[in-house]
């Protein structure tokens, strides 16, 4: 029958070849690969210091009659390092979500298990399936005196370890950055930006639990940023643009009285309206508009010939009907 | 002896409760409910801001582990009469716009009333005053709650009921547990302001300041 057996790295193992006696004559082999009988002490297997390439498939085989006496899986890892924890409400008054890792892997299978207490009360966090290492609860009660604490345990066939937070309802609550933010030029208007964005998704109440918002631009050229504090709306104009340069724009929101800031939002990016140049001669004007006109009398080659929507004025008509016979002619021949 | 001060506490306590009902404004009438309501919302959210200074220094006069910002004890039965501003989410979002400025004024009236006692018994002058500073802005406060009612057409609620309590039935029993009880009345006023700026966000977006007139008009005036 198999095992599976779990090791610390750096310890050193001794294998037994299941009930065969000390000093059977066997065979071990390490994934299909025999071992040199130098790592033999009578029949059992000894692996000393070992490291995390020595994990695999151990079987021994009864020296004459290569029978398969005994097999392991030997599984190389360590015991569970302090895992890191982290709760946040981006969802307010919803609920908040709890999310872990660990901080460095034990490349073995780990466990996890979460407690959520609130006074005297025992709540249940729902492990969400993707992603797998984090759950949610919801608030069953809003405005509350006490505290949560939160206790992750990690658990390995090495080892265990945990982390608790302890927290006000108020202190955790973070909302997602802002969503479809969007910055455009004004026109006629050199020095403008509009920028406007919306409440995150996942922010169920705006209208109860209204956010704030927190702007910063600066010009590509410069590393010094801008900021504007906005306690309402979802646009705001910036009005002190440098002429012609390009703008890199985010923003933050925060609920207007608790928790801390987003973080910021996807960068836009946006140019002032500039004047278009003028054309320098009239001559230069007229030739200009003519080879346009012509050429728009072609039909493109990447077009289909004469669809019908794209047909307009009569001279592009009898172009596309010339095309269509030579088309038409050609197929003929090479029916 | 802490038995004697705290029946004389509960007497006071009793006594200033029970000041008839503070008259509305005459003038939240005439701004119009909507910009009483932001006024009542920006006093919360500086007494919250005052409250932070007040109740670290408070506490530092309470000493550890009150001061510890991990101290989270459970909560005492005896703690129950301090008014708690936790409820449940579904009431609360469900509460009537006269329900929830109610419950505010109330809470905060109890509030201010342990607060003056215990504006009394300090020790430090630097706590008294502040304290009283606190105390008068909080007066404020419920002053600006009763005025949104009024101007909404609604009755203020009446102090609380029954004869007062006999000397000595709430006094703490020894020194620590007294602390213990000033502990959560910071506790509880700190949550009650921040319950306050979403109840008033909530009433801000209910109640426009067109609203008024309107009512005004259909009760006659």
């Amino acid at each position: 029958d198999s095992h599976i057996q779990y090791e610390r790295v750096g310890a050193d193992v001794t294998m037994k070849c299941g009930s065969m006696d000390w000093d059977a004559a066997v065979t071990w082999t390490a994934n299909g690969t025999d071992i040199n009988e130098s790592r033999l002490n009578g029949s059992y297997l000894i692996l000393k210091n070992v490291n995390l390439s020595q994990s695999g498939q151990y079987s021994c085989y009864e020296g004459s009659s290569w029978h398969l006496k005994y097999q392991t899986s030997l599984r190389v890892g360590m015991p569970p390092k302090e895992p890191v924890l982290m709760c946040r409400s981006n969802n307010y008054p919803k609920g908040f979500y709890c999310s872990w890792h660990l901080p460095t892997p034990t490349y073995i299978p780990n466990t996890f298990n979460i407690s959520v207490i609130h006074g005297t009360k025992d709540m249940v966090c729902e492990k969400d399936v993707i992603p797998k290492n984090r759950c949610h609860i919801r608030y069953l009660q809003l405005f509350s005196t006490v505290k949560y604490k939160v206790t992750l345990t990690v658990t390995n066939a090495l080892g265990k370890n945990s982390t608790t937070l302890t927290f006000d309802e108020f202190a955790i609550v973070k909302p997602d950055p802002p969503e479809s933010v969007v910055a455009k030029p004004v026109p006629n208007n050199p020095r403008r930006l509009e920028v406007s964005w919306q409440n995150p998704s996942s922010w169920p109440d705006p209208e109860s639990f209204p956010l704030k918002f927190f702007l910063r631009y600066r010009p590509l050229i410069l590393d010094q940023w801008q900021h504007v504090e906005l306690s309402d709306g979802t646009s705001h104009t910036i009005t002190d643009a440098y002429a012609g340069k390009e703008y890199i724009i985010q923003v933050a929101a925060k609920d207007n009285d608790i928790g801390t800031w987003s973080d910021w939002s996807v960068a836009v990016h946006a140019t002032p309206w500039t004047e278009e140049p003028k054309h320098l001669t009239t001559e230069a004007q007229i030739t200009e508009t003519t080879s346009a006109s012509t050429s728009s009398f072609m039909a493109p080659p990447t077009t289909k010939i004469c669809d019908k929507g794209t047909v307009v004025g009569s001279g592009a008509v009898a172009v596309c009907w010339t095309a269509g016979l030579v088309v038409a002619a050609y197929s003929v021949l090479f029916i | 002896p802490t038995g004697d001060s705290w029946g004389i506490f509960t007497f006071l306590c009793a006594a200033l409760c029970n000041l008839p009902a503070l008259p509305a404004l005459n003038c939240s009438e005439e701004l119009g409910a909507g910009q009483s309501i932001q006024q009542t919302y920006d006093l919360t959210r500086y007494l919250e801001h005052q409250l932070r200074t007040l109740a670290g220094t408070y506490l530092n006069y309470l000493g550890p582990p009150f001061n510890e910002p991990d101290f989270n004890p459970p909560r005492l039965a005896r703690a129950e009469r301090v008014p708690s501003a936790t409820v449940d989410l579904d009431l609360w979002r469900g509460l009537t716009d006269n329900a929830r400025l109610a419950a505010n004024y109330r809470a905060y009236s109890r509030l201010l009333c342990y607060l003056r006692v215990l504006d009394g018994q300090v020790g430090t002058a630097e706590l008294r005053h502040r304290l009283a500073h606190f105390c008068a802005s909080l007066q404020g406060l419920v002053l600006s709650i009763g005025g949104v009612m009024s101007s909404l057409g609604y009755p203020l609620p009446a102090g609380p009921a029954g004869p007062p309590a006999p000397p000595g039935a709430h006094a703490a029993p020894n020194d620590f547990l007294k602390k213990m009880d000033d502990f959560w009345l910071l506790k509880e006023l700190q949550t009650w302001l921040w319950r306050s700026a979403k109840d008033f966000n909530r009433l801000k977006k209910k109640v426009p300041p067109a609203v008024v007139t309107l009512r005004l008009e259909a009760r006659g005036f």
